[in-house]
């Protein structure tokens, strides 16, 4: 097992995921190594089962979610590098190299943002609110919770929330900051 | 006394505000003094000779020579410690009434700043008076009485989040940053001592530990002072969280020092073993400190969950169990200051999950005064104190003293600030790191320390105090001026005055499962996973034990969003709401009586109203008065034990439907462009800003630039505004239809059937000026009367 990693993952490969989101060498292996160890079938790919094996995710409300994110559109299996591509997102950000395609709120829009129109709408704030909040809620409650929201983010009267706006109001939250993993070096 | 009150009020009428400002500042100095020479001197004459008198009498009563009747009689012996206390306490209010009278000083001369003057004035006053100044800053009564209302107010209304999130950071400043000044200035004082030794004979016998006592007493950051200053200049969250989270944990290592060296001060010598001893004490008093706090506060929170009965007795609850946490604390030599932050921090969800919506408010106000009173007395205290305390200048000491505690703060913020960057996400940028040094003010608690050394122990003690108060003056006055133009100077990031709105409440819950799932994917158990562990337990297992009924399930996301609906109602009718109305409405109570003194000029009344169908106000009218007689059938009388029940404790869940339909009935309204503007009250004091705690999510306001929208600009400051108004329309409850099994309480809800909840429906502004119209028996009127001009 241990040998199979170490030929599985190349020094050039290393390098190359490098390059293209700033983790650092060991970093790289060590993901490596958990990467393998969820990989179940030794295929060199994770399916949604291997993700839905973990049983933290189980419980977060927003598990589904997280694992579609790593899926690219329409396919079922991730390899290494789509796995690192994902993750990189929430790598702290140093002042200098402010990546925008590799910015966590673009990762939280899209999770909210299912059917990618690239605006959030009432049913979709709904549905996460519903996530998040559990059964006891009635809809109506939710929907005014909903509602509120909206209406305090829009500011071009669409009735949805849009990237910007998105972006906006997670300044307040100072997001950009936060929405990042201290990954052990 | 006569005399001194007779001088306010004429003099006071007819002149400019900032010359009656300092009129009233000269009269209140001047009263003080001439009652401090009239209480003196009448104590030991008067009731010795009362007592002389009486047994005179009683002796010549049996010989019944008569003594005419005293009608009139002066026995100030009697009263006279309450009184004295009284006086204080008066002394400290009318000061802070008096700094905001004259605002151009409080804007540049810090509170603190001017509180310590007017204590040297007084204490000078009585030294001139001839009378022995009493002793204010005696060490119990600072620790027992003015410092923990402080704390707790402090800790109640800590900021959990910003504080867990820093809390490795505030804790390597508060132990390793103390511990390095507390050795650094003791070490180099003593240095200082041994080169001195050929010149200044006063130095000479200075041996280490009573440096390193010195040190420790000198080198933590108090928090009072903290506190004080850092009000007033409104820096960001990150900022004030870190100085003041060190102010207050730092105390558990004051503690430990301070014991440590003035234990072995006599012996002399300080051996590896105690040095090891101190270590696991240190672990012992914070440890234990928090502990002893933490269990103080879960059974407040257990005993708030049955005081759905008693609603009058809440508060009590929490000031009493937080004191209780304090003293027990201080009574196995803990620290008392991490007790009662621990009590308090761990308290508050639950205990604000089951009080209801006034115990809230009193709770706050309370603390906020207390507090308030408590700093101001302990600046006067200190200005008082100075005057008195017995001094020894030294030049060589204090000014050696002052440089290095300068000097060692400065090395310690940056050396730990190098270490500490390397594992924070958010970076100390460097000017983060001079206000950080900058911000380590010294203050009372310095002093006290001092002043409870005994003087046959360390000979060098009044040189001790005379330094401590150096610096705790240099540090007040100089940084505490200073600091505000540093800051606009610098250009530091500034408090957001942004109000916490729903939308950041349900991205940061999202966020956080969103980084716990990807810590999970990662396997990699941070920061996130831990939290997310936390909250599940207490989901699960703590919040069932603790809150009351079905408040218990309510998620976090929910109680926000409720006590922001509440809050942005109260604010809406404060602010005049009740503009708003259908002008086809029968009115038998004309609209002045319900508006604030801000009202809009009447023609935008006439503007405001909207027009409803005839339909609909026949059913308004209808639902009014079967729920005016329900009302009346509810309301039991009055008695000191129970308030007006709480109709709508039960009733929270058929509100929201009303909600919903009032909703609906407002976007209707919405199309006729209905504005209402109320002008913003100018900027608060400080004080006034503490009291609107803004770690609790302030309401939503409309913003101001869509059209369709009625503008709403809430005036927080309105001096009416003491948060007594209760918001929930009991009169929805008439309306409802069916019960959707939702099962949500809000304990909190208010007791006062009579005013209206959010504006957004017509109907609620006609139930409003009804209500108002119908003399209900309720008690709870009454204090909610000053709310009627």
């Amino acid at each position: 097992m241990g040998s199979r990693a170490s030929t599985l993952l190349r020094e050039e490969e290393i390098e190359e995921i490098k390059k293209e989101t700033g983790f650092s060498h060991s970093q790289i292996t060590r993901l490596y190594s958990r990467f393998t160890s969820l990989d179940k079938g030794e295929n060199g790919t994770l399916s949604r089962e291997d993700f839905q094996r973990i049983p933290e995710l189980a419980i977060n409300p927003l598990g589904d979610r997280i694992i579609n994110a790593f899926f690219p559109e329409g396919e079922d299996q991730v390899n290494f590098r789509g796995f690192m591509r994902t993750l990189a997102h929430f790598r702290p950000i140093e002042d200098n190299e402010k990546n925008k395609n590799y910015s966590g709120d673009f990762i939280a829009f899209r999770l909210y943002d299912l059917d990618r129109d690239d605006k959030i709408s009432r049913d979709e704030l709904l549905q996460v609110l519903r996530m998040m909040v559990g059964v006891n809620i009635s809809d109506e409650q939710l929907g005014s919770i909903a509602d509120r929201t909206i209406q305090e983010a829009d500011t071009n009267g669409d009735n949805s929330i849009s990237f910007n706006e998105f972006i906006k109001v997670l300044e307040k939250v100072d997001v950009e900051q936060k929405m990042s993993i201290r990954f052990l070096h | 006394m006569p005399t001194g009150s007779g001088w306010l009020s004429p003099a006071g009428s007819g002149r400019s505000l900032p010359g009656r400002g300092l009129l009233l500042l000269t009269v209140l100095v001047l009263l003080e003094g001439t009652v401090f020479r009239l209480g003196a001197a009448s104590t030991p004459d008067v009731s010795g000779h009362d007592t002389k008198d009486h047994h005179k009498a009683t002796a010549i009563g049996h010989n019944s020579t008569k003594k005419a009747f005293p009608v009139l009689d002066l026995d100030y012996g009697h009263i006279q410690t309450p009184f004295e206390i009284s006086l204080w306490v008066l002394l400290a209010s009318l000061m802070k009434l008096g700094f905001h009278l004259i605002p151009r000083l409080s804007g540049i001369v810090p509170e603190s700043c001017l509180l310590i003057v007017v204590g040297l004035l007084v204490g000078g006053l009585i030294k001139i008076a001839g009378e022995k100044v009493p002793p204010v800053l005696d060490s119990r009564l600072f620790f027992l009485c003015l410092l923990p209302p402080i704390i707790l107010d402090a800790g109640y209304f800590l900021p959990i989040r910003p504080f867990m999130e820093n809390l490795g950071t505030i804790l390597i400043f508060a132990v390793v940053g103390t511990l390095w000044n507390a050795f650094f200035i003791g070490g180099l004082l003593y240095a200082v001592c041994q080169i001195q030794t050929g010149n200044s004979s006063e130095l000479n016998g200075l041996g280490l530990l009573p440096c390193l006592l010195f040190g420790s007493i000198i080198s933590a950051v108090d928090p009072v002072a903290v506190l004080a200053v850092f009000e007033e200049i409104h820096i960001n969250e990150l900022l004030h969280i870190l100085v003041f989270g060190e102010s207050l944990l730092n105390d558990a290592v004051t503690v430990v020092l301070y014991h440590l060296f003035e234990e072995y001060s006599g012996v002399g010598t300080v051996t590896v073993m105690d040095g090891f001893l101190g270590i696991i004490s240190f672990l012992v008093v914070a440890l234990g400190g928090v502990l002893v706090g933490a269990i103080y506060g879960i059974l407040a929170a257990f005993t708030s969950r049955f005081t759905s009965h008693t609603r009058v007795i809440e508060p009590l609850f929490v000031f009493v169990y937080s004191y209780i946490a304090y003293l027990s604390a201080e009574m196995f030599h803990l620290s008392g200051i991490m007790a009662l932050i621990a009590c308090g921090a761990v308290m508050r969800p639950y205990v604000e999950a089951n009080i209801s919506h006034k115990s809230h408010t009193t709770i706050k106000y309370f603390l906020k005064m207390w507090s308030s009173v408590s700093e101001t007395l302990i600046f006067i205290f200190l200005g008082v104190a100075t005057v008195d305390g017995p001094h020894f200048w030294n030049w060589t000491f204090v000014t050696v003293t002052v440089i290095l505690c300068l000097v060692a703060r400065v090395i310690g913020v940056v050396g730990l600030t190098y270490i500490i960057n390397k594992f924070r996400i958010v970076k100390l940028t460097t000017k983060d790191q001079f206000i950080i040094a900058y911000g380590g003010l010294r203050g009372a608690i310095a002093f006290s320390l001092g002043f409870l050394l005994k003087e046959d122990h360390f000979p060098e003690r009044n040189m001790f105090l005379t330094a401590i108060i150096t610096v705790i003056f240099f540090t007040v006055f100089v940084q505490g001026m200073t600091i505000k133009p540093l800051v606009e100077l610098l250009a530091v990031k500034k408090k957001q005055e942004a109000k916490r709105s729903i939308n950041e409440e349900i991205h940061t819950q999202f966020l956080d499962h969103l980084l716990t799932g990807i810590e999970d994917i990662c396997g990699h158990y941070g920061h996130h996973h831990w939290k997310d562990k936390l909250n599940r337990f207490n989901k699960k297992y703590v919040k069932k034990c603790l809150i009351a009924g079905e408040r218990s399930k309510e998620p976090q996301l929910i109680a926000f969003y409720h006590k922001m609906e509440m809050k942005q109602a109260i604010q809406l009718v404060e602010s005049g709401g009740g503009v708003k109305m259908p002008s086809a409405m029968p009115s038998t109570v004309s609209m002045q009586n319900i508006q604030p003194k801000k009202l809009p000029p009447p023609k935008t009344v006439e503007r405001a109203l909207p027009q409803l169908p005839k339909g609909r106000e026949e059913e308004i009218r209808k639902i009014l008065r079967s729920n005016l007689q329900r009302t009346r059938q509810r309301l039991h009388s009055y008695n000191r034990h129970t308030l007006v029940a709480d109709p709508y404790e039960d009733g929270f869940d058929k509100f929201i439907l009303k909600k919903q339909k009032i909703i609906e009935l407002e976007n209707k309204i919405k199309e006729m462009n209905n504005y209402l503007t109320v002008p913003a009250a100018p900027t608060d004091s400080p004080t006034m800003s503490r009291a609107r705690l803004a770690s609790d999510p302030q309401a939503f306001s409309v913003k101001p630039d869509s059209d369709s929208v009625p503008i709403i600009q809430v005036d927080l400051a309105s001096p009416q505004s003491p948060d007594t108004v209760n918001v929930m329309d009991e009169f929805r409850r008439a309306d409802q239809e069916e019960n959707q099994g939702l099962m949500m309480r809000c304990p909190r809800g208010p007791s006062e059937p009579k005013k209206s909840e959010d504006t957004e429906g017509a109907r609620d502004q006609q139930k409003l000026m009804r209500c108002l119209s119908d003399p209900g028996p309720s008690a709870d009127e009454d204090e909610d009367e000053p709310f009627l001009p």
